[in-house]
């Protein structure tokens, strides 16, 4: 279906950008936001060199959930379907057709006859659920994968093109889950490995690229494969990709990364820095940005604790942070302030802004309210104790530390002492399980409402130890158990105003993916949750 | 040595064989010859100056600066220095110089208790494998040789990272490192001092064993390890800074002199005072040490 729906839509494309411009090959970008650059014919063959802003740790796609694990693993890695960035629909990758049934317990997709994985193996239904199967057996270490398959009852190989997903209960995210990389098809080679194993290299995919090794904190490099005829159907062309050879090089200093990019030795770099971004435009580099929906970075309690277990403090927190002060003072005007439990361009996104302003007073009225008074050195105390509380982060995005600091020093404004603890991306999912954190900071990137249920169901992982039979928790039951679009809209909206209206959930603000790019670059595309598309990307 | 000394004593200290100036007093010559002795050597007087300053802040840092380290005004991010702030600001406004004094405080207590930890156990180390020689001297020795195989850097890093982040705990993981070059140098005094006469002496006048070794042995061998302590603490404060530098070190905002070279990093291209100033208050603050530290080793010959 969306197959035909590209054959109408390219013509129209191309007539609306020749009648813009003279440019000819202008179709796809202007068709699709955040494209960077074109310049006559593409062109095949040459190599990319990409600066990530931290490592992958895990070049598994199922196992790692920040971006930079996910641009080279995304590349590796086919879907069943694609998302299309600008209209959200889901279209056919893997699979051809799919068919749900009205319940959204049964998925039903047909895969195409011709794909198959580097190894040779084809892409047939048993590969889709020896992977669903992986996924679910992997568990926590699957932090994303194993939430959008909460509820798998199994996959039925009908016929090798025909696998049915089924469910024990409603689960309509699980369509636009399997555009994401979380859940791309992996070979049985690898499906059958130990989780650590597939961290390190002894990763099989069907994707255009093949990985050829990953040294961990150096790079990440991967070839093209030539016999590559599988591609999405939103892609700007079908066969092997351009570019023969892609470097993910990892360069964790934003002000190196930009060196990097300005001397020539990397063509493009993620996570630029806010104070960098003028001085890489002013020098003629691409800025490409893309806002990314899902959870917007957000100070999100830990309701096991004493201190944020409770609502007066969770809500003075909220009061407190002045939001647009942090995405004034350490970042760029790339990015917006958080208006509520979602980014603003997630599916269902409601805007909450009126629930969240900026009200020291306030705050500090409910402190004095909940009989916490200002002790000798400005830090609240009640009954001997002092109003401190921990939050934990990852240097996963160069902001943070800065935000953290700025943010840190408006709670003490109204006598909040909010101490900071770095945990190494490594050791993160062990620290969530062990929960020795009042708030954690942190944003996911998904275009589906459904990541408030991963992130704040009680049934899932559970890092922030909400308690079960809540309103929340039917809220984000009930959205994941229809199909209905106004219904689902609905339930949705209800569960983003329940997350922030109590402080469980104090939002700062939106990310937005900026990436540098030189001007030999073409065509870097963002899929539609902002993460890079390299197949049909070529340098000149 | 003796011609030198010899030289400069008949004329500072024996005023009544010089017949021309009779107002001088042996004190007065005393203190003639001891202000020479600091204007014959500027850079002394500057290192010994850079110390004391250093110190003080680390004491007293309100005598330098009345604004907070802590908390700045977001509106004035990135000021170059000026008259109002001599370091500049930092990425959210706050005073660079506050936080450069400020830092100077933890950065300081990790380096002495790093030198401290080095000092007490290297020397306890030395004194006995030298004091009692044989099994017990070979072990300990052969436990110092492994220790400075391991390139020191590395050694901390591994320590750091076994106990975990903090200041404290960067002190005792530098510390460790320098273990084995103070237990060489006390070894070698030790075995030095044992052979002299009146060590000998006090053995032949019936002394314990224990008491001849901390009432003779201990004291005449201390001179040359303290003067290696103090060599020491220029190369410790840098070593301090290195692990804070790697974020090992106090969590932020609490400013330590490395995580202020390492903020200020990311933005070398737009804003050169952050890494600048707290980066060159550290290379002042070694190069004074080991300054100080030569003089002192000149005196001990």
């Amino acid at each position: 279906m969306a197959r035909s729906r590209r054959r109408t839509a390219l013509p129209a494309v191309l007539l609306v950008s020749l009648l813009a411009t003279a440019a000819c090959s202008a179709a796809g970008s202007s068709s699709r936001d955040g494209g960077v650059g074109d310049a006559g014919e593409p062109r095949s063959g040459g190599e990319l060199n990409f600066a990530l802003a931290s490592d992958p740790v895990c070049v598994d796609p199922h196992q790692r959930a920040t971006n930079d694990a996910i641009y080279p693993a995304r590349q590796l890695v086919d879907s069943l379907t694609d998302q299309d960035p600008e209209t959200g629909e889901i279209v056919p990758w893997l699979a051809t057709a799919w068919e749900v049934d009205d319940e959204a317990r049964t998925f039903t997709f047909t895969l195409r006859d011709d794909a198959t994985f580097s190894d040779g193996t084809p892409v047939d239904a048993q590969a889709v659920k020896d992977t669903f199967d992986s996924v679910v057996a992997l568990g926590a270490q699957a932090a994303l994968g194993s939430g959008y398959l909460s509820g798998y009852a199994g996959t039925e190989v009908v016929d090798a093109r025909t696998a049915r997903v089924s469910f024990e209960a409603p689960n309509a995210q699980f369509l636009q889950a399997t555009s994401t990389s979380a859940l791309g098809i992996l070979a049985r080679s690898t499906t059958e490995l130990p989780a650590e194993e597939r961290c390190t290299g002894n990763v099989v995919g069907s994707g255009p690229f093949v990985l050829d090794e990953y040294t961990p904190n150096v790079s990440v490099v991967q070839s093209r494969r030539a016999d590559y005829a599988w591609g999405s159907s939103l892609w700007r062309h079908q066969g092997p990709a351009y570019l023969e050879r892609l470097t993910f090089t990892i360069i964790p200093e934003s002000g190196v990364r930009t060196g990097a990019l300005q001397s020539g030795q990397v063509d493009a770099i993620g996570g630029v820095a806010a104070q960098d971004e003028a001085s890489l435009a002013a020098a003629g580099f691409t800025l490409a940005s893309r806002p990314n929906p899902g959870l917007p970075f957000a100070l999100t309690a830990n309701l096991s604790r004493p201190l944020p277990a409770d609502e007066a403090i969770r809500r003075a927190v909220s009061l407190a942070v002045d939001r647009q002060e942090v995405v004034d003072t350490v970042l760029s005007p790339s990015f917006t302030v958080a208006t509520g439990s979602l980014a603003h361009t997630t599916a269902t996104y409601t805007d909450l802004s009126e629930l969240l302003p900026h009200d020291p007073d306030r705050a500090a009225a409910l402190l004095d309210d909940a009989g916490w008074v200002p002790g000798p050195d400005g830090v609240r105390v009640r009954d001997g104790e002092e109003l401190r509380l921990t939050a934990m982060w990852i240097p996963n995005f160069g902001p943070n530390e800065n935000a953290l600091q700025l943010i840190q020093q408006q709670l003490r404004a109204v006598g909040i002492d909010l101490r900071l603890r770095t945990v190494p991306l490594p050791e993160l999912p062990a620290a969530q399980e062990e929960g020795d954190f009042d708030y954690f900071w942190g944003n996911t990137t998904r275009t589906d409402p459904d990541i408030m249920r991963t992130a704040f169901s009680a049934d899932l992982r559970n890092i922030y130890r909400q308690p079960s039979g809540t309103p929340l928790q039917e809220a984000l039951a009930a959205q994941n158990a229809t199909t209905d679009p106004e219904r689902r809209a609905a339930t949705s909206a209800e569960a983003q105003r329940l997350l922030v209206e109590d402080g469980s959930t104090v939002p700062v603000f939106e990310l937005t993916t900026v990436l540098g790019v030189a001007d030999h670059v073409h065509d870097l595309d963002f899929e539609a949750s902002s993460r890079i598309r390299l197949h049909d990307t070529w340098v000149s | 040595m003796n011609g030198v000394n010899g030289v400069t004593r008949v004329a500072g200290t024996a005023p009544h064989q010089a017949p021309s100036p009779p107002a001088v007093t042996p004190e007065a010559g005393r203190l003639a010859a001891r202000l020479g002795y600091w204007l014959r050597r500027p850079g002394l007087v500057l290192s010994v100056l850079v110390v004391g300053a250093v110190l003080t802040a680390a004491i007293l840092p309100e005598l330098f600066t009345s604004r907070d380290p802590l908390t700045g005004v977001p509106a004035e991010k990135l000021r170059g220095p000026s008259a109002e702030h001599p370091f500049g600001t930092d990425q959210l406004g706050r005073d660079l110089f506050a936080r450069t004094v400020h830092g100077a405080a933890l950065s300081l207590r990790a380096t002495s208790l790093a030198v401290a930890v080095g000092l007490v156990a290297g020397s306890a180390m030395g004194l006995l494998a030298g004091a009692l020689g044989g099994r017990v001297d070979d072990v300990l020795m052969r436990c110092a040789d492994v220790l400075l195989a391991i390139p020191a850097l590395l050694l901390s890093l591994a320590i750091v990272t076994a106990l975990g982040f903090g200041t404290t705990r960067v002190a005792i993981a530098v510390g460790v490192t320098s273990v084995a070059g103070f237990a060489r140098v006390m070894r070698a005094e030790v075995l030095r001092v044992r052979g002299t006469v009146y060590v000998e002496a006090a053995h032949a006048a019936g002394a314990r064993r224990h008491s001849v070794l901390l009432r003779h042995v201990l004291p005449n061998a201390a001179g040359p390890v303290l003067v290696f302590a103090a060599v020491e603490f220029g190369a410790v404060v840098l070593a301090v800074s290195a692990l804070s530098f790697l974020g090992y070190g106090a969590e932020p905002p609490t400013p330590e002199w490395g995580s202020l070279v390492s903020e200020g990093r990311d933005y070398l291209a737009g804003a050169w005072w952050l890494t600048t100033f707290p980066g060159l208050t550290i290379a002042a603050t070694v190069l004074a040490a080991n300054r100080i530290a030569r003089a002192w080793e000149g005196e001990e010959r």
